[in-house]
C-alpha cells in the first residue's frame, strides 16, 4: 500500500492505494467521523484481485487539506475533490464505493459525472437524501422532526460541537461513536450526557482493535472535527444549488446495503423507501438491497469480509 | 408579422418566473411537419445582457409559424421575473435550476427541449448542456464560445490582467457601484451605449467616463424597442443582471465535478466577425483550430457571419432564423 498526496481541485488530497497501475479503479469513499482507514480490510483484497483500490481522506479529515472556509465544503467542492481524484488516475470510467457521507457524495457524483462511473456500491445513506425541493432548508425540516439535539442540528452552530468534543476528549468520543448500535436516530442532548461518564471505560467490540482506535484518535487530535462537521453546516446552501438535479435519476448500475442496526435503517421512512418502489423508481439501475444482519452503522468495518465480497461480486459483473 | 405573445407566470426553483410563449396556430402545425397531430416540437431560447424575452421576438414569430411552440423567459433577476434580494442567488446552478423547473412545469418533467441561447443566455446554455445533458435535444447558441473549466483561471483574476480594472466585469463586482453610475447616467442612456456598442474591442467603463457623445439607433433598433426595454430596466434596475458576473467567481468554484467534462449535446454555433466575443484574444483560433470541437464533440457546425454585430439575432432576425429551423430540422 503507498500513501500519496494529489491536488486537483485547489486541496490536497491524501490518498491510500494498492493494486497494479493499470488495474481498474476503485475509489473508497469514507464517511463521518471516519477516514480512508476505514476502509483497511476491502483494501488489500481488492489490490489482490487486480483491482486498483484508492481510498482518500476526504477534504477536511486526516493528511488531507482543511480549508478554513465553512463555504469550501458543499457537495460541489467534495465531489470536484473525487473528480480530480480519478483524473489524476486515470481517464477510464471507476468503480466507487461509498459510506455514509461517502454514500452521499458517491449519488452526487454519479448524479453529475455519469460519464466517469461504471459502478456503484454505496453503503448505508439511500438515495432518499437526494436533490428534492430546493426551497426547502434542510436543517429547519430536521429541527422540525427530530428537535434541536438531533446531532446534525447540534453540529450547525460553529464551534459549539467542537467544544464538547474538546471537553469530553477525542478518545472517548471516537470510541463511543463506533461502537453506537443504538437503532434510532442520534440525539446529543446540551448536557454532554451522550458520552457517558468520563470514568467509564468503553470496551471495544471484536472488530475494532487498540491500534484503530489509537489510528483514529491520532488523526482527530491533530485535524479536529471542524472538518468533517462542515459539511453538515452545508446541508441548506447544497439544497439550494442542487435545483438543476431535481428530478433527476440516477442511471449508474448501483448496489446499496445497509446493517440492520444502522441508524440510518430506522430513521422514519428509511425501510419504506429502500424496500418500497421510490428507490428502484430514482435508481434504475440499482440491484435488490442487501440488508446486513447482525450489522450496525460501520459495516465495513464490522463486517469486512462479507462487504469486501459483496463489492468484488458486483463490480466483477462489469 | 404576427408580433402578438402569451404573457405566463410560474413559480420555479422558488421565484416566480415570467416567459413570453408563441406556439403555432393549427394550420402551421399540421403544414411544416408530416400531418400527424404531434405536440410541437419546443424551443427555450435564453436572452443575454443587458437584455429580456424580448430579444427573441423574430425568432419567436418566424419559428412558431414553422410550427415550433416558442418559449422566452425573463431570466432570474430580469424583467418580470423576480430578482432575489440575496447577492448570491445568481449562480449558473440557480439558473440552470430554474430552467429545468420551468421545463418541468411548462413542457413536462420527462421533455427535452431545442434551446437556443445568446451572451449570458449563451453561458448558462453551456451550463444546463453539462448539469442535464438528458433536458436537450439540440442546441443552437451565438456569440459566447464554451470554455473548459479551469482551476487555474479564477474569472474575475483573469479579467483584471487581462484588461484592467476598468473592463465592464470588474467594474460590475462591487455591489451597488455600478448601479449608482448607471442611475447618474439613466437607464435609456446606459441601454443606448450597451446595444449599439459595435466596438470589436473590450468594453471598458473607466470612472468618470462621460455619456456625451451621440449615440443614434442602429437600422435593427426601434424607439418602441427602446422603450420596452427602458421600462423593464427602470422599474427593476440593473442589479439582478448585474449580479450575473458578480457570481461568476462563485460558480467557478462549484463547477469542479465538471472538470474536462465534454458539452455533450448536438451543437450549431453562430458568431458575428464583428462581435467583439470573436475578438477576444485567442478565440479565433479556438473556434477554428479544433479546440472548440474537442471540448463539443457534436459540435456540427460553426457559422460566422460577415459584418455582424453581437446583437446578431437582432441584427439578421431572418438570417438567424433560417439557421435555427435548419439545424432543429435535422432533428
Amino acid at each position: 500500500m503507498e500513501h500519496r498526496k494529489l491536488r486537483g481541485n485547489g486541496v490536497d488530497i491524501h490518498v491510500a492505494i494498492q493494486g497494479p497501475s493499470d488495474g481498474p479503479v476503485v475509489l473508497l469513499i469514507h464517511g463521518f467521523p471516519t477516514l480512508w482507514y476505514s476502509w483497511r480490510h476491502q483494501i488489500p483484497g481488492l489490490a489482490a484481485l487486480g483491482y486498483r483500490a484508492v481510498a482518500p481522506d476526504l477534504r477536511g479529515y486526516g493528511d488531507s487539506d482543511a480549508p478554513s472556509e465553512i463555504s469550501s465544503y458543499t457537495c460541489f467542492h467534495l465531489v470536484g475533490d473525487m473528480i480530480a481524484v480519478i483524473s489524476a488516475l486515470t481517464e477510464d470510467k471507476v468503480f466507487v464505493v461509498g459510506h455514509d457521507w461517502g454514500a452521499l457524495i458517491a449519488w452526487y457524483l454519479c448524479l453529475f459525472r455519469p460519464d466517469k462511473v461504471k459502478a456503484l456500491v454505496n453503503l448505508s445513506v439511500p438515495f432518499s437524501f437526494g436533490p428534492k425541493d430546493p426551497t426547502v432548508k434542510p436543517i429547519d425540516v430536521l429541527r422540525k422532526f427530530y428537535g434541536d439535539d438531533f446531532y446534525m442540528c447540534r453540529f450547525q452552530e460553529v464551534g459549539e460541537i467542537e467544544a464538547e468534543i474538546s471537553e469530553v476528549g477525542v478518545e472517548r468520543v471516537v470510541r463511543r461513536i463506533l461502537t453506537y448500535r443504538t437503532p434510532r436516530p442520534l440525539i446529543l442532548p446540551k448536557d454532554k450526557s451522550f458520552w457517558g461518564p468520563k470514568d467509564e471505560t468503553i470496551p471495544l467490540p471484536s472488530w475494532l482493535t487498540e491500534e484503530d482506535v489509537a489510528y483514529y484518535v491520532s488523526k482527530f487530535q491533530e485535524k479536529g472535527y471542524t472538518g468533517g462537521v462542515n459539511y453538515y453546516r452545508n446541508f441548506d446552501r447544497n439544497n439550494e444549488l442542487f435545483a438543476p438535479w431535481v428530478g433527476c435519476k440516477i442511471q449508474v448500475p448501483t448496489k446499496f446495503a445497509i446493517g440492520e442496526q444502522d441508524l440510518v435503517y430506522h430513521f422514519p421512512g428509511a425501510r419504506e423507501y429502500i424496500h418500497g418502489p421510490k428507490f428502484k423508481e430514482e435508481v434504475p439501475l440499482l440491484e435488490e438491497p442487501v440488508v446486513i444482519e447482525g450489522a450496525a452503522h460501520f459495516v465495513n468495518q464490522e463486517k469486512p469480509q462479507e462487504i469486501l465480497q459483496l463489492i468484488v461480486d458486483f463490480i466483477s459483473k462489469f | 408579422m404576427d408580433l402578438t405573445f402569451a404573457h405566463r407566470f410560474v413559480k420555479v426553483n422558488g421565484i416566480n418566473m415570467h416567459f413570453a410563449e408563441k406556439t403555432p396556430s393549427l394550420v402551421a402545425d399540421y403544414g411544416a411537419f408530416d400531418g400527424a397531430l404531434r405536440p410541437p416540437p419546443v424551443i427555450l431560447l435564453l436572452h443575454g445582457f443587458p437584455e429580456l424575452w424580448y430579444t427573441w421576438r423574430h425568432q419567436m414569430a418566424a419559428l412558431s409559424s414553422l410550427g415550433y411552440r416558442t418559449i422566452a423567459p425573463d431570466l432570474r433577476g430580469y424583467g418580470d421575473t423576480e430578482a432575489p434580494e440575496s447577492a448570491d442567488a445568481y449562480t449558473s446552478l440557480h439558473v440552470v435550476g430554474d430552467l429545468i423547473g420551468l421545463i418541468d412545469e411548462v413542457v413536462g418533467d420527462r421533455e427535452k427541449v431545442f434551446v437556443v441561447g445568446h451572451d449570458w443566455g449563451a453561458i448558462i446554455a453551456w451550463h444546463l448542456c453539462l448539469l442535464r445533458p438528458d433536458r436537450v435535444k439540440a442546441l443552437v447558441n451565438m456569440s459566447v464560445v464554451f470554455e473548459p473549466w479551469s482551476l487555474k483561471r479564477k474569472p474575475i483574476s483573469v479579467f483584471k490582467s487581462f484588461y484592467g480594472d476598468d473592463y465592464y466585469i470588474c467594474r460590475f463586482q462591487e455591489y451597488g457601484e455600478i448601479e449608482a453610475e448607471f442611475a447618474k447616467v439613466g437607464t435609456e442612456r446606459v441601454l443606448m451605449e450597451l446595444l449599439t456598442y459595435r466596438d470589436p474591442g473590450p468594453i471598458l467603463l473607466p470612472k468618470g467616463k462621460s455619456y456625451d457623445d451621440p449615440v443614434s439607433l442602429p437600422s435593427w433598433l426601434t424607439e418602441y424597442d427602446v422603450k420596452y426595454y427602458v421600462s423593464k430596466f427602470e422599474k427593476n434596475g440593473f442589479t439582478g443582471p448585474v449580479n450575473y458576473y458578480r457570481n461568476m467567481d462563485r460558480t467557478w468554484e462549484m463547477m469542479g465535478p465538471f472538470s474536462n467534462a465534454q458539452v455533450k449535446v448536438p451543437v450549431k454555433f453562430i458568431i458575428g466577425d464583428q462581435d467583439l466575443t470573436y475578438h477576444i484574444p485567442g478565440t479565433k483560433k479556438y473556434i477554428h483550430d479544433g479546440r472548440f470541437k474537442s471540448h463539443v464533440p457534436l459540435l456540427d457546425e460553426v457559422v460566422v457571419i460577415k459584418g455582424g454585430g453581437h446583437f446578431i439575432h437582432e441584427e439578421r432576425p431572418d438570417e438567424i432564423s433560417k439557421h435555427i429551423h435548419d439545424y432543429f430540422l435535422t432533428f
